[in-house]
């Protein structure tokens, strides 16, 4: 909401430092996001002009007599052609300062201006939202007095936060209340008579029919002798002040009455209304209605409507129709003062695509009574307007005040931590427009105002003591936490491996899980804010892929969800993405370093977070070098995959890049196996080389396994340490060195006995094919 | 008898010149083979002790002993000489020791990862555990429960990200305070960070992705001081020990009361008017807090008359922002080498 402060000082006395009223205003719980500094205006008065004549050496130029309420009036020059005797305006004497100009004695065309006559644009008001020329002040501003103070031209504006929960103080007196409850000062409110007495000619007395429970309350009143003009230049430059443009008369006191009460209003031309009978009801489906911003619209019956016999004249709480529009041709209005229930207006409102600055109030929960505020407030205006106002009709509920809330004092230190005496609680209370009754047995009974109709619950009462108290009163405790059995598991998983990670030399990263790309198992946002970002991710690997591309030859990680459309849920499953890219190009078809390494970096990640070694064998998987991807599993299970990328996706513009990745799936890692310790053996061990030639489809996990389950566990150690193919060895083979390593326990093992087990698995790797080289 | 004393004095005078040339201990071993090794000259001498007359032999071998005692003095002497001069010639060399390190091959934990632990660890050490949960909700866990009902005009106020009618990516952390509090009886204390999705529009200070930090406490005899008294702890653990926090009345459907709360700018302390973190007020949003609404704590069937408890939820990358000082929001997200590297 944007707030002049000369607007609130009508209703409370305010500091005149603005930020000691933007502090004040944030520790209510209204922000202040932005403060508009008006520039300073000083020397500036109301003049009236007292005769016009030509001057005698300028066609364009006027000369005026203008008084400007001392005893001799002043003489100023002016080109302006909006002038003519008899008028208000605002004049800067000789001396006054303006945002741009400094008034200084001068002579125009050989007579001495005593001064400037001043447009609102000199005022630092918008030019077109405003008369040509010299702003027209009303006929009864008194001369001499100073402009920018009668006008508040010279306080600053402040861009107000107000939560969804306080419609009631989207409003000038709404915030002007808060500020004199926390001030402790008098709240200066206008009027709450309404002045319309009379009855209506005969047959002239507006009905309302409604006919939908989302209508609460309605108060019509009509209206006669109306005539479009602009409103009061004091009117008009309030509204400027609170960014909103002047119309006319009739729809600046609409505005101004919202903007001052909080209360939403429309005026219809009373000669458009079908036998002078309003209609609250659901739209019929396909009803079009034409909206005064020029649009067709086709309802539904979702869509609340005021409509005369004929057709609807209003979207109920959003906009009014072209059919009902008070026009030049007008001279009488009937008034709308209505409660509507704030979701339906808000569901039409998100339907239609439709929100205006009512809207933004009937979506909440204003409160019922306030039409009745409103009406008598727009008749106030109206009536000082010369306009003849009529009885006010209410139609609807009958106002009930709002429940009482019982509060037990002893709740306010329970839940704030801050022992405040009973009165001081029920003073706060009553300092908000609540009425408290004692009740016996250290509780009250309190009844909220009117208008605070988000006051429902004990709690409630106990956020305004707090407020009033001022948060900053509640002193700080640190509390001692019982015990409970709540597990941090996962949360530390996740936090170890990104240590290990780290520690293996990767980068951590966290990337976009909204993304561009889609596969059949992708699930997808229903507005996405791009196409870029309409799916959710089912692989880390993309957008570490495009990392690669952008950053060049690194290292990186990332931890985070993937997700995947399965039937009617989607499945979100938790990972972890290592990788690494390089320039170079693996040294040979059949040697690939880096592969190793990743797997290195694999196996030592999971043994560091699980206590476990994991198996790896071949694998294929989409994303995947065909024949360099491999899988790991423990206890059967896969726990990650890993492999070179492959180089038709993973590319950097035309080029491939080399680069390899391994995904861990957090959720099936086995819980941690703590490792025992065995002392090292008594005896010592031994170990035999054979350099092996076998065929090329032998895997090396194999050869061991074979050597293993020959001897069984009189080996300890074994490791096939050297591959080569090449021309040395026979087509369609390759050679193999492995390295055992043989202890006994009982002995120290014998050269004997160490060559009968060679001896062995000669054997049993001849039985297999291999070849033994020397 | 004077023949051999003279090829003696020959032969000391000779073997004294060479351990003096000599001038590490290969050259002295080198040395002492020529001379007394099994074949050196000392050796050929005593052979010809055979060839004197009787009683000549024992002054004989007296003499060559004496001087093979004095030769082997001084070959020891010139061993330590020789080592006493590799330890001085050792320690007489120097390095520049400015000259630039070799880097060793180290990761980073992201700066974001590094904000929540250093949290969890402040809120670990006070007894709270940490949890995490699925970043896609029903509308139940995001809002019904938390007090928001399908008209509720919060809801919009959340611009979420839908995916059906019913399921939506969590705009926020507190989710997890009804999984938490459904799964376990109180007393709860827990931390549950995690990614959050809105449709903001992204610039400098918003992300369309981002971390929360969700925080509840519910026991008896829990208060807003408490809420207080923690935060401004956690403040002190981010971001030093004279930090001030301030909190403001605000509104969340699940919290009642409920606070904004700020902190004191890191960066300027509040003493610039045109700092650039704080835009000259002096504070930082933190994010929202309160006292859990009584309604949330019938939903998980809590009886909101025994116990009580507070809630807040921060951005982890505002916390960031303001920790390291971070120009842009958008650093944190897809983060290039460098921005990694200076934040490690």
């Amino acid at each position: 909401v944007r707030v002049p402060i000369s607007w609130l000082r009508q209703y409370v006395d305010l500091p005149r430092d603005t930020q000691a009223v933007v502090g004040r205003l944030a520790m209510l719980g209204f922000p202040v996001e932005d403060v508009e500094e008006r520039p300073p205006i000083t020397g500036v008065v109301v003049g009236r002009i007292v005769n016009l004549e030509k001057h005698p050496n300028a066609d364009r130029l006027l000369i005026g007599r203008v008084d400007v309420g001392k005893e001799t009036p002043l003489t100023i020059a002016t080109a302006a052609a909006n002038v003519a005797a008899g008028q208000m305006i605002a004049v800067a004497a000789i001396g006054a300062r303006l945002p741009h100009l400094l008034i200084e004695p001068r002579k125009m065309r050989g007579i001495a201006s005593e001064g400037m006559m001043i447009s609102a644009d000199e005022l630092a008001l918008p030019a077109d939202w405003f008369e040509d020329g010299i702003l027209q002040l009303e006929s009864r501003a008194r001369p001499g007095a100073d402009v920018a103070a009668a006008y508040g031209l010279d306080d600053d504006v402040l861009e107000v936060e107000v939560t969804t929960n306080r419609a009631d103080a989207m409003c000038m007196i709404g915030l002007a209340r808060e500020l004199a409850a926390s001030y402790g000062v008098a709240l200066r409110l206008p009027s709450a008579i309404n002045p319309g007495t009379q009855e209506e000619p005969p047959g002239e007395t507006p009905r309302v029919l409604i006919e939908s429970s989302d209508c609460l309350r309605f108060v019509a009143q009509r209206f006669d002798g109306i005539r479009l003009e602009p409103a009061p230049a004091w009117m008009r430059i309030r509204l400027a002040l609170a960014g909103q443009r002047p119309i006319n008369n009739v729809v600046d006191v609409s505005n101004y009455v919202m903007l001052e009460t909080g209360q939403p209003l429309h005026f219809y031309d009373s000669a458009s209304i079908e036998n002078g009978r309003l209609i609250v009801r659901d739209a019929t489906p396909g009803e079009n209605i034409v909206t005064l911003d020029g649009v067709q619209r086709s309802l539904s019956g979702q869509s609340l409507v005021i409509a005369d016999e004929r057709q609807p004249l209003c979207l109920a709480g959003l906009m009014g129709a072209a059919a009902g529009e008070v026009k030049e041709t007008t001279t009488s209005i009937v008034l709308e003062a209505a409660n509507f229930n704030g979701p339906r207006i808000r569901r039409m409102s998100k339907a239609l695509g439709l929100r205006s600055e009512a809207s933004s109030r009937h979506e909440k929960d204003l409160a019922p009574a306030l039409t009745d505020a409103g009406a008598a407030r727009a008749a106030q205006l109206l009536v000082e307007l010369g306009v003849t106002a009529y009885e006010a009709h209410a139609f609807g509920a009958a106002l009930a005040s709002n429940a009482p809330i019982t509060l037990r004092l002893g709740e306010v230190e329970r839940l704030l931590g801050v022992a405040l005496a009973p009165t001081r609680i029920a003073g706060h209370l009553e300092a908000v427009g609540c009425t408290v009754v004692p009740r016996p047995s250290g509780a009250i009974d309190v009844v909220p105002p009117s208008w605070r109709r988000d006051l429902a619950i004990a709690a409630d009462l106990i956020e305004e003591v707090a407020r009033m108290e001022g948060y900053d009163a509640i002193e700080c405790v640190v509390p001692s936490v019982p015990a409970h059995e709540i597990s941090s598991a996962q949360f530390e998983l996740e936090n170890r491996l990104a240590a290990e990670l780290a520690a293996l030399g990767y980068d951590e990263i966290v990337s976009y899980s909204l993304v561009g790309r889609h596969a059949p198992e992708s699930a997808a946002v229903l507005d996405p804010l791009s196409e870029d970002q309409r799916y959710l991710r089912v692989s880390l690997l993309p957008a570490m892929i495009e990392y690669f591309a952008r950053n060049g030859p690194v290292r990186v990680f990332e931890i985070g969800h993937v997700f995947r459309r399965e039937n009617a849920h989607v499945g979100e499953y938790a990972l972890a993405t290592f990788g690494f890219s390089s320039t170079a190009t693996p040294e040979a078809a059949w040697r690939d370093s880096s592969f190793l390494r990743l797997k290195g970096d694999c196996e030592a990640l999971i043994r560091r977070v699980t206590g476990r070694y994991p198996e790896t064998s071949r694998d294929a998987r989409d994303g995947f070098h065909p024949g360099k991807t491999a899988v790991m599993m423990i206890d059967g299970r896969e726990v990650a995959h890993l492999g070179q990328l492959d180089p038709r996706l993973a590319r950097k513009g035309d080029a491939a890049l080399w680069a390899y990745a391994c995904t861990v799936l957090l959720d099936r890692l086995p819980e941690y196996a703590l490792p025992r310790y065995s002392p090292p053996p008594k005896f010592p061990s031994t170990y035999r080389d054979l350099a092996i030639v076998v065929p090329l489809d032998d895997t090396a996990a194999e050869i061991e396994r074979l050597i293993e389950s020959t001897l069984g566990p009189a080996c300890t150690g074994i490791r096939v340490f050297y591959e080569y193919r090449g021309p040395q060895v026979a087509a369609g083979r390759k050679s193999l060195a492995v390295r055992f390593t043989l202890q006994r326990f009982d002995a120290t093992i014998t050269d004997e006995e160490a060559d009968l087990a060679v001896e062995r698995v000669v054997n049993a790797l001849r039985k297999r094919g291999a070849v033994i080289r020397q | 008898m004077s023949e051999l004393a003279g090829k003696l004095d020959d032969l000391h005078r000779r073997f004294g010149a060479a351990v003096a040339t000599a001038g590490d201990t290969r050259a002295l071993d080198a040395v002492r083979v020529e001379f007394l090794g099994r074949s050196g000259e000392v050796t050929v001498l005593r052979r010809d002790i055979g060839s004197l007359p009787a009683q000549d032999r024992p002054a004989a071998g007296k003499a060559i002993n004496d001087v093979v005692a004095a030769m082997e003095e001084k070959l020891e002497q010139a061993r330590a000489r020789i080592e006493q001069r590799a330890v001085e010639d050792e320690l007489a060399q120097t390095v520049d020791v400015t000259f630039p390190a070799i880097v060793p091959l180290m990761g980073t934990i992201n700066p974001v990862r590094r904000i929540i632990e250093d949290v969890s660890a402040y809120f670990g050490s006070h007894g709270f555990a940490v949890v995490v949960g699925p970043e896609i909700e029903p509308d139940y866990y995001n809002f019904d429960a938390l007090n928001i009902p399908a008209d509720h005009p919060s809801r919009e106020s959340f611009e979420s990200f839908w995916l059906s009618d019913t399921l939506l990516l969590r705009p926020h952390t507190s989710p997890m305070q009804i999984r938490t509090m459904q799964l376990h009886r109180p007393p709860v204390a827990v931390l549950a960070p995690g990614k959050c999705y809105r449709r903001d529009a992204v610039d400098a200070r918003h992300l369309f992705q981002f971390h929360q930090i969700e925080g509840l406490l519910v026991a008896r005899d829990v208060h807003f001081g408490h809420l207080k008294g923690m935060l401004t702890g956690m403040c002190r653990a981010l971001f030093g020990q004279d930090q001030k926090v301030r909190f403001r009345p605000s509104f969340f459907p699940f919290t009642e009361p409920s606070a904004e709360v700020d902190t004191t700018c890191p960066r300027c302390k509040g003493l610039e008017r045109e700092c650039r973190m704080c835009g000259g007020s002096g504070w930082i949003e933190l994010g929202g807090a309160g006292m859990v609404h009584p309604n949330v704590l019938r939903e998980v069937d809590y009886d909101p008359d025994v116990y009580a408890g507070w809630a807040f939820g921060f951005g982890a990358e505002r916390l960031g922002l303001a920790r390291y000082e971070v120009d842009d929001i958008r650093r944190f997200i897809n983060s290039d080498p460098d921005f990694l590297a200076q934040l490690q």
